[in-house]
C-alpha cells in the first residue's frame, strides 16, 4: 500500500482524464479471527462472533486505493480528503463468512472548493448485500468538468456533556494503519504529516468513527446506518471527548476537543 | 422460603489454551456469553436483579469484569453486577449467591457463572522491578528518581507468569492430586476408564442435540475442542504419567483436565418472574454447602473438601448419598473423582474424619457425569460451575423428576457442593 502512495505521488503531476473510469474492483475474502481481533483491539470493539459494523470498510479500502491510485482516476491520490462516510449494515455479519467486496467510484462533480467524488463499496455474502459504504472525498483546488457536488448528509452535532474522554497516543495513526492498511503518510509520522501541512500526525477519520461506534456497544441495533462527517483534523497525541445523545430511532454523536468538532455522526 | 428456579444457561464451547480463543479476553468471552443468553431468553433491554460472575486468572484492569460485561451487553445498563472469585468454585458460588437472593426475595432474577482464559493470562512485571516502579511513582525529587533508577537490573525484565500451583506449598494442583490418588490407591485403569467415559458421554450428548440450547458457537468452534469422541481406555493407557513420581505414577494428560478458555452462565429467577416472561423452569436450586480443608499442615488432600461438604449438606436436607438421580462431580482430575467416591465409601474415614457412624456409601456409577464433564469439555476454572449447573438443570428437566448433586473441588483446599431438584 505504501507503494501505491509512492506511485501516486510520483504521478501526481501527470495529466489525468476528466471523467471517472467505469472500473469495478472486486475481491473475495474471509476475514481471519486474528485480523478481526487486531482491528477490534485498536478500535475498541469486543472480539465477538460478528464483525464490527465498521470493519468491512477496511476490506474495501484496499480496492478504493487501487482505484484511486490508478492513472485512469481523474484526481491525484495525495491531497484527497475524506470528508464524509456512510455505512449501512443490513444484518450482522458472522466472523468466518466468505464475503465478496465490490468498489466503484461515482458522483464525480465540481465543488465550491475543488472536486468531490464518492467511492462506493458493497459487501455481499452469497447473493445478499449485507453491508454498503459510501466514502466521500474532496480534492481541494481540483477541477471536475461538470455538475454540482452531491450534498453531504445532514448530521446533527450534539453538544451535551462528555460521555467519554479518550487519551490518544502519538502512535495511534501507525496502530490503525497496521490494522486497516491505510498508510496515508499524514497518519504515520510527524515529518511526513508536516509535508502535507499538518503540525503533527492526525488520527484516521475512520478510526475516530469506529471508536465512537464501539462506545455504543450493546446499545446498537443489529442493522444500522452510520453516517459521519469529518470536520477538523484530530491531531495526535490528544485528549478529545465523545458526546452521545439518544434520539428517536438511534443516536447522534460527536467527537470534539478544544480545537473544535472533529466528527459528527448519526446512527439510525 | 421459596427456591430459586434454574431457567437455562448459555456457554461458549470450551477451547484448549492457546488455540481458537487465543485472541479473546475474559471480557470478550463473558460479554459474548451474556449476549448469547440474552438472545436465547429474549432479555434485551431487560433489567435483571443482578449478574454475578468471576474469573480466576484476572488482569488488574478487569477489576469490574462482570459489570463491564453487562455494560457491553444487550441487557439494560441498569442491571447491577459484581465479581466473585473462589478458584474453581467461582461459578457455583456465584450461582449460590444469586439463588440465595432470589430465595430471600431480594431479587427476582439473576445470572451467575464465570469465565477464564489460560491463553490471555495476566503476566505481571518482575516483583523486584515492580517495587522499584512503585517507589519511582512516589518519588518527589530528581535525586530520588535517579537513585531508584540505579536499582534497575537486567534480570528484572523476566516477568512473573501465573503458575498453576498452590502459593503455600509450591506444588501444582496435579502434584497435590497425585498425593491423594496414591493415598486412596486409585488405579491408572480406573482413571483412564473415567476419562474415556467422560469423552464418550459428552460426545453422545452433543450428538443427540443436548447442548443445542446450552451452547452458542464462538470464533469457529461449535463443540469443545478438547473432546475426543473416539477416546478409549486403550488409547489413554499409552500416555506417560505427568504428575506424581516414580513407578506408582498414574496421572496423565489424558486423565487430567487441560488448561482451557471459555465462559458459562446460568439464568435463575423466581417462579413468578419466569412465568411473567413465559420461560419454563428447568429445575430448582435446593441448597448448597461449602467446606475447606487444611491441606497445608493437616492430613487432607488439596482437592478433598467436597468429601466434607457433602455429608453436611445431606444431613441438613435429610438425604442420603443414594437419593440422587444425577451426580455431577467436577473432573479436575479423574483421580479426584475416584478418591472422593472412595472416601465416601470408607468406614474408617467416615468415623475418624467425617465423624459419622457409617460411610455415605457408594453411588450408582451410571448416574455420574452422564453428559460428560471437565475431562472431556475442558475446565476454564470459573466457567465450570455454570456449565455444570445448566447441564444438570436440563438433565433434571428431561427426566421430569428427581434431584441431582453437584460437587466441585477448588484450589486453596476448598469445595462447593449443591443440590438441584427437578421443577415439579
Amino acid at each position: 500500500m505504501i507503494g501505491l502512495y509512492a506511485k501516486a505521488a510520483a504521478g501526481a503531476v501527470l495529466p489525468r482524464p476528466s471523467s471517472l473510469p467505469d472500473t469495478v474492483r472486486t475481491r473475495t475474502v474471509r476475514p481471519t479471527v486474528g485480523r478481526v481481533a487486531d482491528y477490534a483491539a485498536v478500535c475498541g470493539f469486543p472480539l465477538s462472533d460478528v464483525l464490527p459494523a465498521t470493519f468491512p470498510h477496511v476490506l474495501a479500502f484496499g480496492l478504493q486505493m487501487e482505484l484511486m491510485a490508478a492513472r485512469s482516476f481523474p484526481l491525484a491520490l495525495p491531497g484527497l480528503v475524506h470528508v464524509a462516510n456512510a455505512i449501512t449494515l443490513h444484518r450482522a455479519i458472522g466472523l468466518g463468512e466468505e464475503l465478496d467486496v465490490r468498489v466503484h467510484a461515482e458522483r464525480f462533480a465540481a465543488h465550491a472548493r475543488g472536486a468531490q467524488v464518492d467511492l462506493v463499496s458493497a459487501v455481499s455474502a452469497g447473493d445478499t448485500v449485507v453491508w454498503e459504504g459510501r466514502s466521500t472525498y474532496l480534492a481541494r483546488g481540483a477541477h471536475a468538468p461538470t455538475g454540482v457536488a452531491g450534498e453531504l448528509p445532514e448530521v446533527a452535532t450534539p453538544e451535551g456533556p462528555a460521555a467519554a474522554s479518550w487519551a490518544l497516543g502519538a502512535d495511534l495513526g501507525r496502530r490503525y494503519a497496521a490494522v486497516s492498511g491505510d498508510v496515508n503518510p499524514i497518519h504515520l509520522n510527524p515529518l511526513t504529516a508536516k509535508a502535507f501541512g499538518f503540525p503533527r500526525t492526525i488520527a484516521h477519520g475512520m478510526w475516530t468513527a469506529a471508536h465512537a461506534l464501539a462506545a455504543l456497544q450493546g446499545r446498537l441495533p443489529e442493522a444500522l446506518t452510520y453516517t459521519v462527517l469529518f470536520r477538523k483534523p484530530l491531531l495526535l497525541p490528544s485528549r478529545p471527548e465523545l458526546v452521545t445523545e439518544r434520539v428517536d430511532g438511534g443516536w447522534d454523536l460527536a467527537v470534539r476537543s478544544r480545537a473544535g468538532v472533529h466528527l459528527a455522526g448519526s446512527v439510525r | 422460603m421459596r427456591k430459586a428456579a434454574v431457567i437455562g444457561g448459555n456457554r461458549i464451547p470450551f477451547a484448549r489454551a492457546n488455540g481458537k480463543y487465543a485472541r479473546a479476553s475474559n471480557l470478550d468471552m463473558l460479554t459474548t456469553t451474556l449476549d448469547g443468553l440474552v438472545a436465547r431468553f429474549g432479555l434485551a433491554d431487560e433489567r435483571l436483579g443482578e449478574v454475578v460472575a468471576g474469573a480466576v486468572l484476572k488482569h488488574s484492569r478487569d477489576f469490574n469484569l462482570t459489570r463491564e460485561a453487562v455494560l457491553g451487553s444487550r441487557l439494560a445498563p441498569s442491571t447491577p453486577a459484581y465479581d466473585i472469585q473462589q478458584a474453581c468454585g467461582t461459578g457455583l458460588e456465584a450461582t449460590i449467591a444469586v439463588a440465595n437472593k432470589i430465595a430471600l426475595g431480594q431479587i427476582e432474577s439473576g445470572v451467575a457463572g464465570g469465565v477464564d482464559t489460560a491463553s490471555d493470562a495476566p503476566i505481571a512485571v518482575n516483583e523486584d522491578l515492580r517495587k522499584v516502579l512503585v517507589a519511582l511513582n512516589g518519588a518527589r525529587t530528581l535525586q530520588q528518581r535517579l537513585k531508584l533508577l540505579g536499582k534497575l537490573r537486567p534480570g528484572q525484565i523476566v516477568p512473573e507468569i501465573p503458575q498453576n500451583s498452590e502459593p503455600r506449598t509450591g506444588l501444582s494442583m496435579g502434584e497435590h492430586a497425585a498425593i491423594t490418588a496414591r493415598e486412596w490407591g486409585v488405579s491408572r485403569e480406573a482413571q483412564d476408564e473415567l476419562a474415556a467415559l467422560s469423552h464418550q458421554h459428552l460426545a453422545a450428548a452433543y450428538d443427540r442435540g443436548f447442548f443445542d440450547d446450552l451452547v452458542t458457537p464462538y470464533l469457529g468452534l461449535t463443540r469443545d475442542d478438547n473432546l475426543r469422541p473416539d477416546s478409549t481406555v486403550e488409547k489413554l493407557a499409552r500416555l506417560t504419567p505427568v504428575f506424581g513420581k516414580g513407578d506408582g505414577a498414574t496421572m496423565t494428560a489424558g486423565n487430567s483436565t487441560p488448561l482451557t478458555d471459555g465462559a458459562a452462565l446460568t439464568l435463575l429467577g423466581s417462579d413468578e418472574w419466569a412465568a411473567a416472561h413465559n420461560l419454563p423452569v428447568l429445575a430448582r436450586f435446593v441448597d448448597a454447602e461449602t467446606a475447606a480443608v487444611d491441606y497445608v499442615h493437616g492430613r487432607d488432600g488439596l482437592l478433598t473438601a467436597p468429601v466434607y461438604a457433602v455429608p453436611r449438606l445431606l444431613e441438613r436436607n435429610g438425604l442420603t448419598l443414594q437419593d440422587f438421580d444425577f451426580y455431577e462431580i467436577h473432573e479436575a482430575f479423574a483421580s479426584t473423582v475416584l478418591a472422593t467416591l472412595a472416601a465416601w465409601e470408607d468406614p474408617g474415614f467416615a468415623k475418624e474424619r467425617l465423624g459419622l457412624d457409617a460411610p455415605l456409601g457408594s453411588i450408582d456409577r451410571s448416574r455420574l457425569n452422564v453428559a460428560g464433564s471437565s475431562l472431556a469439555a475442558g475446565h476454564p476454572f470459573a466457567a465450570t460451575g455454570g456449565r455444570i449447573v445448566s447441564t444438570l438443570a436440563k438433565l433434571l428437566h428431561e427426566k421430569g423428576s428427581g434431584r441431582g448433586l453437584i460437587s466441585i473441588c477448588a484450589a486453596g483446599g476448598q469445595g462447593v457442593v449443591a443440590i438441584l431438584e427437578a421443577a415439579a
